[in-house]
């Protein structure tokens, strides 16, 4: 330590590196399983992030409203914000809101009895959910004998026991690694998942990369004794120095062709499963979209850098990948029909402008994981009236009474994103 | 866990007391039929000049290619082993000791419930498989063709008495001893079966009800070929001259009895079997032993695998596969 200074310069980051190595390219490791990851904070130095393009659009009601005239038609009366119809089909799940659970994998933040907690209040609300990867390889399946409450059955038997008839559906990712451990043929011929599966509510989900860390494999914080037990199946690196070590999982090798044939395997291989796919918000988002509808994929998940439940190192959350907003708006000249994306949805607003720039649905991560946080019995569907309320009232303040019904007129930034030029 | 799956009515499932099975008339007939089978596809391979290996059981790594099925883990000393589903990795790997190799292998594919009631569907079955060094697809297809005949024939001939126990008329071999199987493209098989209204994806394998359907209009055995990338493992050879389509087949009974027997040539290229891998998004890390082998280099090849209790099914006219068995597992069903 020195009284060396230099103001305006980032200089407690460089001395933590100084002090701390590689380590310091990561959040502090006490925080692993405790702070959820994700944009929205402030940087490295202290400055307050840049607004999200998403944020800074307005959600713009006409005063003409040709479509509510057709529901007061319909209805005999005027319509209000409680005639909002907000069931929808999400990647061919009929689903009681246009919204569904994002991926929480194997890491510690949905560990435990959270992420149990969250797969019955996913299931009684009736919207899908999508079970991340490496559950399996890192906390079993949960047919042998292990803790039912991390394994991947625990979760599934927890979302199906409270399912309503017809609703809902689950989404199962395999990763690299997982592929290993097939996770999709185990779930496949598995009893438990038979219900699922015979009433079309069981997908797959294929996935590519990582939302928080695009271009990176899925990274998660272990004690050296739980990294010993996963062998040679995961990346290890010893970079913290004090026993703990970063699990590091492949991104997994992805071209045109190799994501066309691993749609179409999936296809020949579970006829009766939708095959979902989940795209990191790369440059070749649109492209890669384009693919995947193409071969077949019956969902195309498009993942904003936003945030996650693992461990993202510090330098991705704000300098890599595109904004969701930007993706929205590279797909918009041919979006999939089933779009779903995620990223840093909390409220109706960026739900509902997410919806009107081409999504089917949105997707609950960070804020589903908080809500059962707070309230294991019932916090997520608390906070779920809260959204379907908010939804109902924007939604109807544009004249209109269904999600799909929402387009880009509905919303307008002051560079003109959204607006069709001569409106 | 449950015991068994809820089954259609019709369909026929094995007595739970094995004793049963193995004293009743029929399965006795049916296993001479297999017997028969067996020592006639030796004679004629070893008549031309294959050599017959003992195949491994477990291993490191096994054919991920089998449609929506469960591969085995098993504790190797720490290390994760598995049961062999197919041994074609086996089967390339020993044209290094060999040019011809035939074994009859032992496969377990813990396939999905619903096939328990399929009537050709075991959780543990046998191959017969051949891998010729240097052959094209055409050549084994060939060879397929005359190997089938020759069994069907010695069967016929050698055992009437167990066919008459049977109740299956050897008449029903009649066009098969004659040969020349037919040959028909996988795509001209999604025209013919969408021609009939029957809605098959022209991307992926023949659905069970399209074989069947198919199978029900032919008198004789026939090959399907080229099918589709994406339907098959990555050991299958891609058209050179017509990407995105395999040089691969599978021969089908006649009579409703579907599929017999998958084979292709071989992708013997190192950075073609690691891109082919991704495709099927397989993990090239736990292939490192054959990888390693093919990167230093493997025979090119052709071969095919005719599943044992399938053809025996056919031949022998049984009403399914799991008879076809001395001790029969159905998928999901507790049996010894």
């Amino acid at each position: 330590m020195s009284d060396l200074s230099a103001p305006g310069f980032p200089e407690e980051e460089v001395r933590r590196r100084a002090r701390a190595g590689a380590a310091a390219a990561f959040p502090p490791a006490e925080e692993y399983g405790h702070v959820l990851f994700g944009a929205g904070q402030p940087d490295a130095t202290g400055r307050p992030p840049r607004p999200d393009a998403l944020d800074e659009l307005r959600i713009v009601p006409p005063l003409f409203l040709p479509q509510r005239l057709a529901k007061l038609i319909d209805l005999g009366r005027e319509p209000d914000y409680r005639d909002v119809e907000l069931a929808t089909t999400i990647g061919g799940f009929a689903s009681a809101l246009p919204v569904y659970v994002s991926a929480t994998g194997s890491t510690r933040a949905a560990g435990g009895d959270l992420g149990l907690a969250l797969s019955r209040q996913a299931g009684a609300l009736g919207i899908p959910m999508v079970i991340g990867e490496n559950v399996v390889p890192v906390n079993g399946y949960g047919r042998l004998g292990e803790a039912a409450d991390r394994t991947l059955l625990g979760r599934l038997r927890a979302y199906t026991e409270e399912l309503p008839d017809g609703l809902g559906g689950v989404a199962v990712q395999q990763s690299t690694e997982d592929a290993d451990a097939e996770v999709w043929n185990l779930v496949h011929s598995d009893p438990a998942a038979l219900p699922l599966l015979e009433s079309g509510r069981l997908a797959f989900e294929l996935k590519v990369g990582q939302g928080a860390k695009p271009g990176l494999g899925g990274m998660t914080v272990l004690e050296a004794e739980a990294a010993a037990a996963l062998g040679d199946r995961f990346g290890l690196d010893p970079l913290f120095g004090d026993g703990r070590v970063l699990r590091a999982a492949t991104p997994g090798t992805f071209t045109a062709e190799i994501l066309r044939q691993q749609i179409r395997l999936m296809r020949n291989n579970y006829p009766r499963v939708r095959i979902w796919v989940k795209l990191y918000p790369g440059r070749d988002v649109a492209e890669a979209a384009r693919v995947a509808h193409e071969a077949g994929a019956h969902a195309v998940v498009v993942d904003g850098a936003e945030g996650g439940t693992g461990w993202a190192p510090g330098v991705f959350l704000p300098h890599v990948g595109l904004p969701l907003a930007e993706c929205l708006r590279r797909l918009a000249a041919e979006p999939p029909p089933s779009l779903l994306v995620s990223g840093r949805i909390w409220e109706g607003a960026r739900a509902v402008k997410s919806l009107a720039l081409g999504a089917r649905a949105v997707g609950l991560g960070r804020a589903a994981l908080l809500a059962v946080a707070e309230d294991r019995e019932s916090g997520l569907r608390r906070f779920t009236e809260c959204l379907a309320l908010e939804l109902r009232l924007l939604i109807s303040a544009l004249g209109k009474y269904a999600p799909d019904a929402l387009d880009r007129e509905d919303v307008w930034s002051p560079e003109g994103f959204g607006i069709t030029p001569g409106r | 866990m449950p015991d068994s799956t809820p089954l259609p009515d019709s369909t026929p499932m094995p007595p739970t007391d094995p004793g049963r099975h193995l004293t009743a008339p029929a399965t006795r007939s049916a296993l001479r039929v297999q017997q028969q089978l067996l020592s006639a596809a030796r004679e004629f391979l070893r008549g031309r000049g294959f050599v017959e290996l003992l195949p491994p059981i477990i291993g490191p790594v096994t054919d991920p290619g089998a449609r929506g099925s469960k591969q085995v883990d098993i504790d190797f000393y720490g290390h994760r082993y598995k049961l062999m589903t197919s041994a074609i990795l086996y089967k390339q790997a020993s044209l290094l000791a060999f040019d011809k190799i035939f074994c009859i292998a032992p496969n377990v594919r813990l396939e999905p419930l619903e096939t328990a009631g399929t009537s050709r569907h075991l959780a543990e079955f046998h191959q017969l498989d051949v891998e010729v060094a240097g052959a094209s697809r055409d050549d084994v297809v060939q060879l397929a063709e005359d190997l089938v005949v020759h069994m069907v024939d010695s069967a016929v001939r050698e055992l009437p008495k167990e066919f008459a126990e049977l109740g299956r008329d050897p008449q029903a071999f009649a066009e098969l001893l004659k040969g020349s199987f037919g040959r028909i493209r996988h795509a001209e098989a999604v025209a013919e079966l969408r021609g009939i209204g029957h809605p098959q994806s022209a991307e992926a394998e023949l659905d069970w009800e399209g074989e069947a359907l198919l199978s029900a209009r032919r008198d004789r055995p026939f090959f399907v070929t080229d099918y589709p990338k994406g339907s098959r493992g990555f050991y299958d050879r891609e058209h050179p001259d017509d990407p995105g389509l395999l040089r691969n087949f599978d021969l089908l009974a006649p009579e409703g009895y579907g599929e017999l027997c998958s084979g292709s040539q071989r992708t013997n290229d190192y950075a073609e079997i690691v891109t082919r891998m991704r495709e099927t998004g397989e993990n090239p890390q736990k292939y490192r032993w054959y990888l390693d082998l093919v990167r230093e280099g493997v025979p090119a090849s052709a071969g095919f695998g005719i599943g044992v209790e399938r053809l025996t099914r056919y031949v022998a006219g049984l009403d399914a596969v799991w008879q076809a068995s001395a001790f029969p597992k159905l998928a999901g069903v507790v049996s010894p």
